[in-house]
C-alpha cells in the first residue's frame, strides 16, 4: 500500500458508487479483508445507498415543463420592455399573473397527489363555471412563495382566474370559514390588494 | 449521452426551447430529488428547479464546455440551495461527530435502514447542508469525488472529509433510531 490507513477509508463511500479508480479500489478493498468493522461500514454504506437510490420522489414533472416553457416565452419579449419605461406596468401583471399561474400548478398538483384515487374530480380550472367564496386581486410586489404560504395557511386554493382585470376566484379547501379567510387575505396588504366574497 | 447533452446545450444557447425541454426531461429528476433532500421542503425545491433551468436558458451561452453538462447543471443547483439557506439565516444544523462505542453495532443498524427509509430520511435531515450535499451527490447520483468537488467548488480532499464524517453521524443517527425503535 501506498498511502495510509487513515486515507484510504475516506474512499469508502466512492467504493460503494463504484466510482473508485481501479488501483484505489484494490487499496481499500485489501483493507477491508482485514478490517472487519470496515467491511461492516461498507455494508452499512451499501444499504443507505440503495435506500437513497430507492426514494420514490415526486418531482414536478410536467407542470414543471410547462411552467418553464411558459416563463421562457415571457423572458423571450422581455428585452424589449425592459428597455422601454412604459412597459414597466404591464410587466408587473405579467409577472403577477406569472406568480399566480404557478400557484396554480403546484397547488393543482398537490391536490392530485393528495387524492390519486380520485383522479376525476377536485380541481378545475377557470371556465368551468363560476365556482369560489373568495374574489382576489394580488399586489403586483407580491412573490409567489408569498401569496403560496398564504394560501396554504389559510387552506385556500385558487379556482380560477385570472380574468382580464387579474382577479382570481379562491376556495376553501375542505370547507372553513369564509369571512374568517377573508379578514386573513385582507390584513395581508402586501400581497393581497383586494378581497371581496364571490357573489352567487 | 454527455455529447448528446452538450448538444442540447449549444441548442439552447441559440435559443431552441425544445433543446431546453429535453434537457430539462433528462434532468429534471435527478436534479429536483438533489434539491429536495437538501430543502426538505418540495414546493421550495421546485421553486429551485425552476430556477436553475431559467438560468440554464439564460446563460446556456456562457458554457464553454470544460466541465460536463451534469456537473454544470448541479453546480447550478448547489448553489442556488446556498442562496436559499443564506436567506433563511440557517445554521449548520450538525457538525460534531458523536462519539460512538460499537461502531460494528451502527454498521449493522444502518444496514437495517434498508428497510426504515424514514429512518434514513430523518437522519439525512439532522446533517449539515455541505454534508447532505455530498451524500446526495454520492449516492444519489453516484458522482465521483472529482465531480462533486468542482460542483460544491472545494478540494476533493474536502469532500472526502466531509463523507467521512457524515457517513459517522448517519451511522450513529439511525443506530439511536432503530436501537430506540426496538425499546419501544
Amino acid at each position: 500500500m501506498t498511502r495510509a490507513r487513515s486515507e484510504i477509508v475516506l474512499d469508502l463511500p466512492f467504493l460503494v458508487n463504484g466510482t473508485l479508480g481501479a488501483a484505489e479500489k484494490a487499496e481499500i478493498e485489501a483493507l477491508m479483508a482485514e478490517d472487519a468493522l470496515l467491511a461492516a461500514e461498507h455494508e452499512a454504506l451499501a444499504a443507505i445507498r440503495e435506500g437513497m437510490q430507492a426514494e420514490d420522489i415526486r418531482s414536478p414533472g410536467e407542470f414543471g415543463l410547462a411552467r418553464l416553457m411558459r416563463d421562457v416565452g415571457r423572458e423571450g419579449a422581455g428585452p424589449a420592455t425592459l428597455k422601454d419605461p412604459v412597459q414597466a406596468p404591464a410587466r408587473a401583471w405579467v409577472w403577477q399573473v406569472a406568480a399566480a399561474l404557478a400557484v396554480i400548478g403546484f397547488l393543482a398538483q398537490g391536490y392530485l397527489l393528495r387524492d390519486s384515487s380520485a383522479p376525476q374530480g377536485g380541481y378545475q380550472l377557470a371556465g368551468a363555471g363560476q365556482p369560489g367564496a373568495l374574489v382576489v386581486t394580488f399586489a403586483p410586489g407580491a412573490t409567489e412563495e408569498s401569496i403560496r404560504a398564504l394560501l396554504v395557511e389559510q387552506n385556500l386554493e385558487i379556482v380560477a382566474g385570472p380574468t382580464a382585470l387579474g382577479l382570481y376566484r379562491l376556495d376553501l379547501v375542505g370547507g372553513g370559514d369564509p369571512a374568517a379567510a377573508s379578514a386573513a387575505l385582507a390584513a395581508a396588504a402586501d400581497i393581497v390588494e383586494s378581497v371581496e366574497n364571490a357573489p352567487n | 449521452m454527455s455529447d448528446d447533452h452538450l448538444f442540447l446545450v449549444r441548442q439552447i444557447a441559440k435559443g431552441d426551447k425544445q433543446a431546453l425541454a429535453a434537457l430539462y426531461r433528462a434532468y429534471e429528476r435527478p436534479c429536483y430529488k438533489f434539491i429536495v433532500s437538501r430543502l426538505n421542503d418540495p414546493h421550495e425545491a421546485a421553486d429551485i428547479l425552476h430556477e436553475v433551468f431559467m438560468d440554464i436558458w439564460r446563460v446556456a451561452a456562457s458554457f464553454e464546455g470544460r466541465s460536463q453538462v451534469r456537473t454544470w447543471i448541479f453546480g447550478i443547483a448547489y448553489r442556488k440551495v446556498i442562496d436559499v439557506h443564506r436567506k433563511r439565516g440557517r445554521v449548520t444544523v450538525t457538525d460534531e461527530v458523536p462519539e460512538t462505542d460499537d461502531v460494528a453495532e451502527a454498521a449493522d443498524a444502518g444496514y437495517a435502514a434498508k428497510q426504515e427509509a424514514e429512518h434514513l430520511a430523518y437522519c439525512m435531515g439532522t446533517l449539515s447542508d455541505d454534508h447532505r450535499g455530498a451524500v446526495s451527490l454520492a449516492f444519489y447520483e453516484d458522482m465521483t469525488c472529482a465531480e462533486i468537488a468542482e460542483i460544491a467548488g472545494v478540494p476533493e480532499g474536502t469532500i472526502k472529509s466531509r463523507l467521512h464524517h457524515a457517513k459517522k453521524l448517519l451511522l450513529h443517527c439511525l443506530s439511536g433510531r432503530i436501537k430506540g425503535r426496538a425499546v419501544a
